[in-house]
């Protein structure tokens, strides 16, 4: 039982890092970026190739050193900040809406096509594997123990990237960000560089996703194109829509929602004879579901952005102006 | 040179998919203003609707005919249960956008538990291959591209002379406007929609008798390349996306037959993305106009 | 000779053609600093596109645009902001999430509260200091504008007289040296036409020089001091508002009668 606990606890913060790096472009900034799960699957890649070294043939891939697994991290969301950059630059400069959605798809598309068929580069269909409890001897963690410390670990970040976050939305940066969101024609008029805003919310949201990627390969030990669909980034919209686009509470509601609670409950239904993917594709067909309704009927999603409420009182009469 | 005629010739073919499947995307663009993500969903219940019927009743002709009813009917109900209710609310459509995002998930997943995720094949055969010119077709690839010029001629009538095409153009063009002179734009698009719907619903029967085999989420790939066409095409218009679809089809087979199948996707973005970045059709943004154009 | 009084804006031979059809046609036109320049001409005369065009909102084909001192044209908007020129929109545009005060206190850039570092960790005091001015300013103007009741309120849930006054006020927040303002009458209530006409003058007095396109000539009557009328792309006329009403070019450009001012019913 704990075992399980401990596994969903891990998942849960893994995922919640993701969404709220998510949140970062789309609830922040406002955009549909349907690259985002690409620097997910490059920080998770990165991550092997940096630490597992040089596995024997067939396998083949780049790098395969055997670095200090906090070193191979942040190698790893370097390099999904440098992809992010490479895509904002010509995404953003002048798409938006459905276009710039659309080239995003594109992106990723590109990239999880280069994945899977050039076998030199991350091995192909086969994926990267053998990232076994990095660190546990060097703190000196057993086999048996080291879930206990992923889960820490996993924890432990998702504060971090939660309190950093929560620091950057009640900063002017931030409110200049989701100021560029509601408004980029007013925020223009007001001197809000656009281009060079979204560019940096964009880079910023992709290295939280690389970490999460990283977190990722780092509990499931290995990464293959079957562990990401491109279309898995609709579970993490879901998860940031549900919960309350733009508003980190919201996203942990969110993750919790969709990921746990619904993840968790497909996994508790009986097995029905004869149609043996019913349970698996049940999770999609529901998270597909919520966010249309979602979208719908509540598109703030369950809990509203916090707004800044001033507390001083006008010693003069207030007038309200019609 | 009779290699690049061969390529040709079964570009020809892809185009001839591409094209429908790309017209019909753009009917719907058109009338509702909304890009369909689930639009490839439609192909791929055409692909098993015919699967089914095939299987009952051994006869391509009502296979494609139940493809292609397939296709309408599930057409119209996204329109009718999804988008356009979204449109009433005045959602904007980028909303919409993500909401068919949504439905492509669902429909894939329905159809994962009804038919399993596994390739499934058409015990249709294709026919030996014989030579025809310079080109090397068998007869489906032939029944594909006649097909595609019939239907294409239907759909050009449709929409150029008659009264529901007249509507349909007022619609696209401006909703308010054709309302306001007694159009019921609601019901245009809906009949647009199933109209879509039954080509793509066809479409998807010919690329699976093409390809051979299918799965749940081959719709989706190729509507990324069909999307390619219909942006290549300028979304909306539908004879400008047609020839972005030969084009892109022909360039498609092309690249495959010379450098590796397995890209085709990444070339076919790869197009997408030079064409929305470098290539204006006023609906992008041009050399000479700031971003706020 | 007289000597020139200062100038706020100067715009010389602006054009700007979409396809065949040419929306701005050398247009040129001088703005008094200090003053109100009204901006008018019948539908389609070009005045928004000429205001798009001088704030960076869209690129001439020719012509200069010059701004304290400097040849702006062709600028990205958010640089010709930060040189002092700011517009509004002929929709009202706040940030709708966005608080009342926080739309106000954001109309100006601060480069370096707006870094992302340093604007994210904030450890400065000067930094927190500014804050805590920025606020209280922010405060006081819209106390100034009736507005402070609604400091609170999502600038979305507003009604468009009020949204109007929150420009206003952002445009108070921001100081900057010419103001733009698009047709702010559209779409409010004639009652708050007054309370516009006071506010403008407000932004003279803390030395924002003001253009103001409107439709609304009773409103243009009262608010400006000099007025410069466009017809099909090209400016036909300048002048006190008085002088306009006889001339002859811009009654034809008008079809007929200038709509004369009106005095509002008690």
């Amino acid at each position: 039982m704990t075992q399980y606990l401990v596994s969903v606890l891990t998942e849960g913060a893994i995922f919640g890092i993701m969404a709220l790096g998510l949140n970062v472009i789309w609830g922040w900034s406002g955009d549909f970026d349907l690259a985002y799960y690409g620097y997910v699957a490059l920080g998770a890649y990165m991550t092997l190739v940096l630490t597992i070294g040089r596995q024997p043939p067939p396998t083949k891939y780049i790098l395969g050193l055997t670095l200090p697994y906090p070193l191979a991290v942040g190698l790893a969301v370097a390099s999904a900040m440098a992809l992010a950059l490479v895509i904002g630059l010509i995404a953003l400069r002048h798409l938006r809406g459905i276009y710039f959605s659309i080239v995003t798809l594109g992106a990723v598309y590109v990239l999880y096509t280069m994945a899977g068929q050039f076998v030199p580069l991350f091995n192909g269909y086969q994926g990267l594997s053998g990232l076994v409890n990095p660190m546990a001897d060097v703190l000196g963690i057993d086999f048996n123990s080291y879930q206990y410390f992923l889960l820490g670990l996993a924890i432990a970040v998702f504060l971090l990237v939660y309190l950093f976050l929560s620091r950057v939305s009640s900063s002017r940066f931030g409110l200049a960000l989701r100021s560029l969101r509601e408004d980029e024609r007013a925020a223009a008029a007001f001197g809000r560089d656009i281009y060079r805003l979204k560019l940096k919310a964009y880079v910023l949201g992709a290295a939280i996703g690389g970490l999460g990627g990283a977190l990722f390969a780092t509990y499931v030990t290995a990464f293959n194109t079957s562990a990401w669909a491109p279309l898995e980034t609709i579970v993490l919209y879901a998860a940031v829509l549900v919960g309350g686009r733009g508003n980190i509470r919201g996203v942990v509601l969110g993750v919790f929602i969709v990921i746990v609670l619904i993840e968790e409950s497909t996994r508790f239904l009986p097995e029905i004879p004869g149609h043996p993917n019913i349970v698996l594709a049940l999770r999609p067909i529901v998270i597909g579901l919520a966010l249309i309704l979602f979208l719908r009927f509540r598109p703030q999603g369950l809990l509203p952005e916090r707004r800044y409420m001033d507390p001083a009182q006008s010693k003069a009469k207030q007038e309200v102006v019609t | 040179m009779h290699q690049a005629l061969l390529i040709l010739g079964f570009g020809l073919v892809t185009a001839a998919i591409l094209s429908l499947s790309a017209v019909a995307f753009t009917l719907e663009y058109a009338v509702t203003n909304v890009a369909n993500l689930a639009h490839g969903e439609i192909l791929t219940i055409g692909a098993y609707a015919a699967l089914v019927v095939h299987d009952r009743t051994g006869s391509a002709v009502a296979a494609a005919v139940a493809a292609a009813l397939a296709g309408g009917v599930i057409a119209l109900a996204m329109h009718a249960a999804v988008v356009d209710r979204f449109i009433r609310r005045g959602t904007p459509t980028l909303v919409i956008f993500i909401a068919t995002l949504g439905l492509s998930f669902v429909i894939q997943n329905v159809l994962v538990i009804i038919f399993g995720a596994a390739n499934v094949a058409y015990t249709i055969s294709p026919g030996a291959p014989f030579q025809l010119g310079p080109f090397l077709w068998t007869p489906v690839d032939i029944e594909i591209i006649v097909s595609a010029l019939a239907i294409t001629a239907v759909l050009f009538t449709i929409i150029s002379y008659t009264k529901f095409g007249k509507a349909l153009r007022a619609v696209s063009q401006n909703r308010e406007l054709a309302r306001v002179s007694g159009i019921n734009a609601n019901v245009v698009a809906s009949a647009t929609w199933f109209l879509a719907g039954l080509v793509a619903g066809y479409a998807g029967f010919i690329l699976a008798e093409s390809i051979g085999t299918f799965t749940p989420s081959f719709g989706f790939s190729f509507f990324l390349i069909t999307l390619t066409a219909a942006v290549a095409g300028g979304l909306g218009r539908a004879f400008s996306t047609m020839v972005g679809a030969i084009i892109v089809g022909i360039a498609l087979e092309f690249f495959g037959g010379y450098v590796s199948p397995g890209y085709n996707l990444a070339f076919a973005f790869g197009i997408l993305a030079l064409v929305i970045l470098i290539r204006p059709r006023g609906l992008f943004v041009n050399a000479r106009r700031s971003i706020f154009e | 000779m007289t000597t020139q009084a200062p100038v706020a804006l100067e715009v010389r031979g602006l054009s700007k053609h979409f396809g065949g059809v040419r929306a701005v046609e050398n247009c040129s036109f001088t703005a008094p600093e200090g003053k109100v320049t009204g901006l008018i001409g019948p539908n389609g005369a070009g005045k928004s596109t000429a205001i798009d065009l001088i704030s960076g909102f869209k690129l001439p084909d020719a012509g200069t645009v010059v701004f304290g001192g400097e040849a702006i044209e062709g600028l990205p908007p958010h640089r010709i902001s930060r040189l002092g020129l700011i517009r509004t929109f002929q929709t009202p545009r706040e940030w709708p999430l966005l608080t009342v005060l926080e739309n106000v206190v954001l109309a100006r850039w601060d480069q370096a509260r707006e870094t992302f570092w340093r604007g994210v960790l904030g450890l400065q005091q000067a930094q927190h200091e500014a804050t805590t001015g920025e606020l209280a300013e922010g405060r006081e103007i819209l106390e100034e504008f009736g507005l402070m009741a609604l400091r609170n309120e999502r600038a979305g849930n507003l009604s468009g007289g009020q949204k109007r006054l929150v420009e206003f006020a952002r445009i108070r927040m921001a100081k900057p040296q010419l103001v733009i303002l698009d047709e702010p009458m559209g779409g409010v209530n004639p009652v708050l036409g007054e309370r516009m006409a006071l506010a403008i003058e407000g932004f003279i007095a803390t030395g924002t020089s003001v253009i103001v396109v409107e439709h609304n000539l009773p409103f243009i009557e009262r608010v400006t001091d000099h007025v410069v009328v466009m017809s099909q792309g090209s400016v036909i006329a300048s002048g006190p508002f008085a002088s306009l009403r006889s001339n002859r070019a811009v009654i034809d450009a008008y079809l007929g009668e200038m709509p004369t001012y009106e005095q509002p019913s008690a």
